[in-house]
C-alpha cells in the first residue's frame, strides 16, 4: 500500500511563524505557537493526534535538548501519541514529510502533525557556524575548517567560468528573491534589494556575500498530514501530499562536475518514473537556495533550464519561491521544507503572497549542502 | 573541549597523511583512506599514499569566523587535484600574494595546526597546502 | 676519527624557514631602541611562524625533507629527537607528533630534548652514537624554534622561527662523514625560562663572554686538538648564530677568518632560529660544498654548552642538494609583516580565548 497504494495523504493545514531572532521564545514556545494555531484551525485537541514528528537539525547542538518530540509532547499534556524526530540535515523537514506520507498511506496512522523549528539566535555567530558546519562531514571538512559558504564560493566561480555567468547574473535571484519576500509576512527579510547590493554588503567566502545567502534566524512551522477520512470536512481545495523521493550525491570533493546537482536530478527521475510530471516554468516550485547559486544549479538539474542558463528563466517562473526562498524568507533549518510547504499549499488554496496557483502540481526541493542529499516533495491540487 | 580527542586520534593518519582510496573493481581513486569506494560501494579497494603535491582547481578568500578561526583569518579555501588525480578539500596558507592565487597553482602538502583547544586542551595537527616552494620540472 | 663517531654520517638533511619576515629597524623603533643597535648585532629582518605553525609543524617539513634528501624509507629510522626550547606541549612529545605523521617505524626511540639551543645539536651526537654502536640504522636529530622574546626585550630583535633535520645514518650512504665531535657543558646561567614565563630571561652581556665564548672555545679546541687539526684545515667554520655578531667573533678569536664564516651565515637574514641557528648555517654550507671540503659546525646553548664536530663532505652530496628545497631558496621565498601582523601570529595579544 506504500506509494501507489489505495490510502492517500493530504494536507490538512500549515501554520508559520514569522522567521526572526525570536530572543523572546524558546523553541518550545515556537513549536506550541504553530502546534495551537494548526489544532486550532482544524478543531482538534493535542490528544487527537497519532503522531507527532519533529523536524530539527540543530536543536541538541544549540539549545542542548535532545528528544524533543516528547518534551513537545509533554508540553502538550498527551500521553497516548507516537512520537520522534527525523533528521536528515538541512533536509530534516522533508524526510519528516516522507514519513509522515508514509505512515499516513501505509494506515498505520491517520492524523499525523509535523513540526519543523530551529533556534539559531541562542549563540553567537561564530558558535553557530560551527555547528552549522556540521551539515558537511565533520571528519573531512569539519576538522579540516572548510565550511558551507566555502564550497558555495568555489562552486559559483565555476559555475561562473565554466558557463560565462556573470556576478550580476547570479544576483538575479537574489533580487528575485527579496521581490517575493517582500509580500511574504512570514519572511524574515521582506524587502526588495538592488541588483548591485552585493558590492556593499559584507564577504563571507568570496564571491559569496551576505546577499547572496541565507539569514541566521528562529522559526518554526507545522503541518497536519491526514488520511482520506479526515478530509471530510476540508475545503473544496485540497492538496494531496502525493510522494518525496530522495537522493545522495558524493560529497563535493569527489565529484568530476562542480556545477551540477546529481541527487536532485535523480530525485526527479525517480519522482518522474512514478508520476509522469516533470517540472516546468509555470510549475509552483519552491527550491532550496541556501546561496543564490545553488537556486540556479537546482533549476538546471531539475531540467527547468539549460547549464548556466538559469538566471534566464526565472523571471519567467511565476510561482518560483514565491516565499521568497531561504535567501529571503529564511532558512530556520529544520523548519524550512515546512515552510515551503506552507507556501505551496496557500498558494494551491486559498492564495499567498498575492496570487494564487491553478495548476494541478506543486513540488518542492530541499537539499543539505551543496547536494549531499536532495529531497523533492510532490503535491497535487484535487477539487472535491 | 572543541574536538573529541578519541575522534581526531583515531583518524589521525588521515590527518597527517594524504590516503588515497583505490578501487580495483571500478578503477576509480577517492579520498580520505576508505574501506568501500564510494563511486561503486565495492569493498575490494587499496590504500595509497599521495606524494602530497597537486594543482588548485578552484578556491575561496573567507572570512567566515567559526570559533576558533578568528586568529587565522581571511583563509583561503580550495579545492586540491592531487597529481594522483583526487581531489581534496583544503586550506592553502602561506600565499605571499593573492592574486597569485589561481587555478593551476603549484601546491604542497605542510602539516599545520587546524586548531587548538586553548588555552589548556590539544593541538590537533593536520594537512594544509601551501604554494609549491619547488615547482615541477 | 675520534672512537665517537665510527663510519657515521649525515645521510640526509632538510630546512624550514617560514614565509613571513619583520624588518629589526621596526622592532627597534617600536620600541625605541638606538636605530643603530640593529647594525650594532648584524641583525636584518627576521622570520616569522605563521599562526598555523610551531615546533612540530616546521619540524616536520624539515625532516621530511631531510628523509626525502636520504632517500631513506621512514621505516627504517629508529630514532627521532626534537630539540627545542618552544615546545608546543609542556608535557606531550614532539617527536611522536612528527613520527607518526612521516610515517616513521612505531618501533623506535623519540624524545624531545631540552638544552636552550644545543639540544638539536646533542639530538646528532645520540643519533651518531646510536648509528656508530649499530643500534639503529638511521637516526633523526631536529632542531625547531619558535623562539620567544619578551616584546621590547633586545632578544626580540633576533628571536625568531626556524627548523632544521638531519638523518644520521651510515657513513657510505653519506653526503658528509663525521670525524669527531666533542662536547663541553658547564653551569653557567646566561639565559634561562621559568616553569609557566612565557618569556625567557637573560644576563644580557653575561650571555657573551662567559657563555657564548667561553664555551664555544673550548669545545672547538678540544676537538681540534683531539682530531690533530689547525684553522686552516677547514674549508667552512659555522658557529652558533645569536646574532650577525657573534659569530665573526669567535672564529677570530678560535683563528678563523671571515671568508670561512660567512657561507655558513644565516643569522643576518632570518634571525636567531634557537636550535636550529647553526644546524641551519651546516645545511646552507652542505648545499655549496665540494666532495672533500672539512666542515666545522659548533652550535652552542645557554645553560651553558657547547657541541664541536667536524664532517667531512662525499661526493653523494652533489645529486641531494636538490632534491628539496634549499636554505638559499627558503631565505629567499619571503613576505614582510608588520610588527602588528608578527604580534597577532606570534600570539602576542591578550585576547580571549577558549
Ligand atoms: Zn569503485
Amino acid at each position: 500500500m506504500w506509494g501507489d497504494g489505495m490510502l492517500k495523504a493530504y494536507i490538512a493545514s500549515v501554520e508559520m511563524l514569522k522567521i526572526d531572532r525570536h530572543y523572546d521564545k524558546s523553541y518550545v514556545d515556537m513549536a506550541l505557537e504553530v502546534i495551537d494555531a494548526v489544532l486550532n484551525g482544524v478543531g482538534l485537541t493535542p490528544s487527537e493526534l497519532d503522531y507527532i514528528i519533529v523536524s530539527t537539525a540543530f536543536n541538541s547542538l544549540l539549545t542542548h535538548q535532545v528528544g524533543s518530540s516528547y518534551i513537545l509532547a509533554q508540553y502538550l499534556g498527551v500521553k497516548n501519541v507516537n512520537v520522534a524526530s527525523v533528521e536528515a540535515g538541512e533536509a530534516s523537514g522533508a524526510a519528516a514529510l516522507d514519513y509522515a506520507a508514509s505512515l499516513v498511506k501505509s494506515g498505520k496512522a491517520s492524523k499525523v502533525l509535523v513540526v519543523g523549528f530551529e533556534k539559531m539566535s541562542e549563540y553567537p555567530s561564530w558558535i553557530v557556524n560551527r555547528e552549522y558546519s556540521k551539515i558537511l562531514n565533520y571528519m573531512v571538512e569539519g576538522i579540516k575548517g572548510v565550511t558551507p559558504p566555502d564550497y558555495a564560493a568555489i562552486i559559483m566561480k565555476e559555475y561562473m567560468s565554466k558557463y560565462n555567468v556573470t556576478r550580476e547574473d547570479v544576483f538575479k535571484w537574489s533580487v528575485k528573491m527579496h521581490e517575493n519576500a517582500s509580500k511574504n509576512p512570514y519572511a524574515q527579510l521582506p524587502f526588495k534589494i538592488s541588483k548591485d547590493s552585493y558590492v556593499k554588503s559584507l564577504v563571507m567566502s568570496d564571491p559569496i556575500t551576505m546577499h547572496d545567502s541565507f539569514p541566521v534566524g528562529d522559526g518554526a512551522a507545522a503541518a497536519l498530514i491526514v488520511g482520506d477520512g479526515f478530509t471530510n470536512n476540508a475545503p473544496k481545495e485540497l492538496v494531496e501530499l502525493v510522494d518525496v523521493e530522495s537522493s545522495v550525491n558524493l560529497p563535493l570533493y569527489l565529484r568530476e562536475d562542480l556545477t551540477v546537482f546529481e541527487a536532485t536530478a535523480k530525485s526527479l527521475s525517480k519522482l518522474t518514473s512514478k508520476h509522469r510530471v516533470s517540472v516546468t516554468k509555470d510549475m509552483a516550485l519552491n527550491v532550496y537556495d541556501t546561496y543564490n547559486i545553488y537556486g540556479l544549479i537546482t533549476l538546471e538539474s531539475l531540467g527547468v533550464a539549460e547549464r548556466g542558463k538559469a538566471h534566464e528563466v526565472i523571471d519567467e517562473m511565476p510561482y518560483l519561491n514565491v516565499g521568497g526562498g531561504l535567501k529571503a524568507r529564511g532558512h530556520p533549518v529544520g523548519a524550512t521544507p515546512l515552510y515551503q510547504l506552507g507556501e505551496l499549499y496557500k498558494l494551491m488554496t486559498e492564495g499567498f503572497a498575492g496570487m494564487k496557483y491553478d495548476g494541478e502540481y506543486g513540488i518542492i526541493h530541499s537539499m543539505s549542502g551543496p547536494d549531499n542529499t536532495s529531497w523533492l516533495v510532490l503535491l497535487r491540487r484535487c477539487v472535491r | 573541549m572543541k574536538h573529541s580527542i578519541s575522534i581526531f586520534w583515531r583518524d589521525r593518519e588521515n590527518h597527517y597523511k594524504l590516503l588515497i582510496t583505490k578501487c580495483r573493481n571500478c578503477g576509480k581513486s577517492s579520498y580520505p583512506k576508505l574501506k568501500r569506494c564510494p563511486y561503486c560501494g565495492s569493498t575490494n579497494v587499496e590504500v595509497v599514499e599521495s606524494k602530497g603535491r597537486g594543482t588548485l582547481v578552484n578556491y575561496t578568500i573567507t572570512y567566515f569566523r567559526v570559533d576558533g578561526s578568528e586568529a587565522m583569518l581571511p583563509k583561503v579555501i580550495g579545492l586540491v587535484k592531487l597529481d594522483e588525480g583526487v581531489k581534496v578539500p583544503a586550506e592553502i596558507v602561506d600565499v605571499p600574494d593573492l592574486s597569485s592565487l589561481k587555478p593551476g597553482l603549484e601546491v604542497e602538502a605542510v602539516l599545520r595546526k587546524y586548531s587548538s583547544d586553548d588555552p589548556h586542551g590539544l593541538i590537533y595537527y593536520g594537512l594544509k597546502f601551501i604554494p609549491s616552494i619547488i615547482k615541477k620540472q | 676519527m675520534s672512537r665517537c663517531c665510527v663510519k657515521t654520517g649525515v645521510v640526509g638533511w632538510g630546512a624550514y624557514i617560514p614565509l613571513y619576515r619583520l624588518r629589526s629597524k621596526e622592532i627597534a623603533s617600536l620600541w625605541g631602541f638606538d636605530p643603530n643597535v640593529a647594525d650594532s648585532i648584524w641583525i636584518e629582518e627576521k622570520s616569522v611562524a605563521s599562526v598555523d605553525e610551531d615546533a612540530i609543524t616546521m619540524g616536520w617539513y624539515a625532516a621530511k625533507y631531510a628523509l626525502v634528501r636520504g632517500g631513506v624509507n621512514p621505516e627504517d629510522v629508529g630514532a627521532v629527537f626534537v630539540g627545542t626550547e618552544s615546545k608546543p606541549y609542556a608535557v606531550k612529545p614532539s617527536s611522536t607528533v612528527i613520527a607518526d605523521a612521516l610515517g616513521i617505524s612505531r618501533k623506535k626511540l623519540a624524545t624531545d630534548l631540552e638544552f636552550a639551543c644545543r639540544a638539536a645539536a646533542e639530538g646528532i651526537r645520540l643519533a651518531v652514537a646510536l648509528v656508530s654502536s649499530g643500534s639503529i640504522k638511521y637516526g633523526l636529530s631536529i632542531g625547531s624554534d619558535t623562539a620567544q622574546a619578551s616584546p621590547g626585550d633586545v632578544l626580540e630583535l633576533t628571536a625568531s622561527s626556524g627548523a632544521v633535520a638531519f638523518l644520521i645514518g651510515p657513513a657510505e650512504e653519506s653526503v658528509a662523514v663525521f670525524e669527531g665531535l666533542t662536547t663541553y657543558v658547564t653551569d653557567t646561567p646566561d639565559f634561562w625560562r621559568r616553569e609557566g614565563s612565557k618569556y625567557p630571561s637573560h644576563g644580557e652581556g653575561f650571555t657573551g663572554e662567559p657563555a657564548y665564548f667561553h664555551h664555544i672555545i673550548s669545545s672547538v679546541t678540544m676537538l681540534l686538538e683531539e682530531l690533530g687539526l689547525k684553522p686552516s684545515d677547514f674549508d667552512y667554520a659555522i658557529f652558533h648564530q645569536p646574532n650577525g655578531k657573534f659569530p665573526l667573533q669567535v672564529g677570530r678569536a678560535l683563528g678563523f677568518p671571515k671568508e670561512k664564516i660567512t657561507p655558513g651565515l644565516v643569522t643576518p637574514w632570518i634571525g636567531n632560529t634557537y636550535n636550529a641557528s647553526a644546524l641551519l648555517g651546516l645545511a646552507k654550507v652542505l648545499e655549496i660544498a665540494k666532495p672533500g671540503q672539512r666542515i666545522l659546525v659548533a652550535p652552542f646553548g645557554s645553560g651553558a654548552g657547547s657541541d664541536a664536530m667536524s664532517l667531512v663532505v662525499t661526493d653523494k652530496v652533489l645529486d641531494r642538494v636538490h632534491k628539496a628545497p634549499t636554505v638559499e631558496e627558503l631565505i629567499n621565498r619571503k613576505k614582510y609583516v608588520s610588527y602588528a601582523e608578527y604580534a597577532k601570529s606570534r600570539n602576542l595579544i591578550l585576547r580571549n580565548v577558549g
